[in-house]
């Protein structure tokens, strides 16, 4: 019995913040974030006799969140093929000919792209911008950008063709982009 | 129109891949081609890397569950542990 080195009484004070703020980025939900973080307490709980003490009890709990953020990523992946059959959205972009419109081709922002953008009102506006991509999109984008992994990996994770890995940053990119412009440059 | 010319969109896909990828020798030099001739494109490559830091930088802000919640999730756990 290992088990003492666990202490599970003080699970939540001590680890739902961290758990959360690293599920929350992830998923994209506050919801799902605080369901991933109530289901790993309870798994922790029910599987704490395998605790064999190798791992601190801290990293033990992100083990189990990270595999809990993977079968949530897989169940999303499902949904892919529903999401890829709307191509009008790309479509928006380019013309027949696949060049920019008029409408929505990139404007001058004005701005020293090496600097940040420094101000609040920009961070919620990439917030709410962020926020109309859909789910699997916003995945994607936390997973490139926060864990830093490559295609190969989050293609893997979500259960997709690298194929249909590109269309999907491709679009979010381009709608991310358009929005910010729309939002926060002409605004 | 031969195997250089790419359009726009495409040379949009080129863009983001090479954020991450190195592309091929085809690819490099259907990009560089269009990017020659194409501001808008130009602009695109450079917003695009723009977009790509400011998402890394904001995606690691830190945030907090709050209290109230976390009482929530402490009441579960605690219902649960008494149930199994």
């Amino acid at each position: 019995m290992n088990y003492s080195v666990l202490n599970p009484d003080k699970w939540v004070s001590n680890y739902a913040d961290i758990l959360y703020a690293y599920a929350l980025p992830r998923v994209s939900d506050t919801v799902v974030a605080e369901d991933l973080v109530q289901e790993t307490f309870l798994s922790a709980w029910r599987a704490r006799d395998n605790y064999k003490g190798e791992a601190s009890e801290k990293n033990w709990l992100f083990t189990i969140l990270k595999n809990k953020i993977i079968d949530h990523y897989r169940k999303k992946g499902k949904d892919i093929v529903q999401s890829m059959s709307d191509s009008a959205i790309t479509e928006r972009f380019f013309d027949e000919a696949d060049h920019w419109t008029q409408d929505d081709k990139p404007l001058d922002w004005g701005i020293d792209y090496q600097q940040g953008p420094e101000t609040k009102e920009f961070y919620s506006i990439l917030e709410s911008c962020r926020k109309k991509l859909q789910k699997l999109q916003q995945s994607v984008f936390a997973m490139k950008y926060l864990d830093d992994l490559d295609a190969t990996e989050i293609c893997k994770a979500l259960g997709i063709t690298s194929s249909n890995y590109w269309v999907l940053i491709h679009r979010a990119k381009l709608q991310l982009r358009a929005c910010l412009e729309k939002n926060w440059i002409n605004s | 129109m031969g195997m250089l010319h790419i359009t726009c969109k495409k040379a949009t896909l080129l863009i983001i891949k090479k954020e991450e990828k190195k592309l091929s020798w085809l690819e490099r030099w259907q990009l560089r081609g269009h990017l020659t001739i194409c501001s808008l494109c130009r602009k695109f490559e450079i917003q695009s890397a723009f977009i790509s830091r400011i998402a890394k930088e904001y995606l690691q802000s830190v945030h907090l569950l709050g209290e109230e919640k976390k009482e929530k999730i402490q009441e579960r756990f605690e219902a649960d542990r008494a149930g199994s």
